[in-house]
């Protein structure tokens, strides 16, 4: 998980690494994951999301391609 | 507050305290209990995905969002510094802490420093990017690779 200049730089990156490229996500989009994930994390209450509520995230986020699911099976390894 | 729970707070107020990782027996100082307790706790927790350990099995590799090691994602808040796991982590340390903080990371291409100012709201506008390389079916896989 990794900053980029640009999608361009991502483009490239992924090209010299022969990995397959996935969804760009903009900074406002991580912050709005980063707070929903995090923003508890100090509170004895806190949890991981589960696998539903992780879809109901992403998809706030406007992340709703299936690579953001974590119970999906259709993805290569990367590299792959 | 079970014992985990007890264990995993304490762990956690460390790094949000210090930036660095406990030691098991700094854990078991708050905790008011023996190191070997706070290592048999660990174990549970790293099976609940709440913990990353070192091939050791005591010192603590992750506490997500904070690295118990050095890393290329470094964010200020305060008068400390921590390490991020990743680029989501550098966002999620100011989100955890609930603090104002400056994230310094690169473009993983161009080796292009990054200095990202967060705010309570979030990041002053940028166009950077975040990429993410393997599904989220797959991310506990190898959560250090991730």
């Amino acid at each position: 998980m990794l900053f980029f200049r640009s999608e361009e730089r991502v483009q490239q990156w992924c090209r010299a690494q022969d990995y397959v490229q996935r969804p760009i996500v903009r900074m406002d989009q991580l912050w709005m994951l980063a707070k929903t994930w995090y923003s508890t994390r100090l509170q004895p209450d806190s949890r991981r999301p589960q696998p539903a509520e992780m879809r109901e995230i992403f998809a706030r986020c406007g992340l709703k391609d299936s690579f953001w699911d974590s119970e999906a099976d259709s993805f290569a390894a990367p590299g792959s | 507050m079970t014992f985990e729970l007890e264990v995993k707070m304490a762990v956690y107020r460390h790094f949000a305290e210090t930036g660095v990782r406990p030691s098991c027996e700094q854990v078991a100082e708050r905790v008011g209990t023996t190191a070997g307790e706070v290592v048999e706790a660990y174990q549970r927790l790293r099976a609940q995905r709440v913990l990353v350990l070192e091939a050791d099995g005591i010192s603590i590799r992750m506490a997500l969002p904070f690295s118990g090691v050095a890393t290329q994602h470094l964010v200020k808040a305060g008068s400390r510094s921590y390490f991020a796991n990743c680029a989501w982590d550098a966002l999620g340390i100011p989100a955890t802490l609930q603090q104002p903080a400056t994230v310094y990371s690169r473009c993983e291409q161009s080796m292009e420093p990054l200095r990202l100012e967060v705010g309570l709201e979030g990041p002053a506008g940028s166009d950077w990017v975040f990429h993410c390389v393997v599904p989220a079916a797959q991310w506990w896989d190898d959560i250090v690779f991730t």
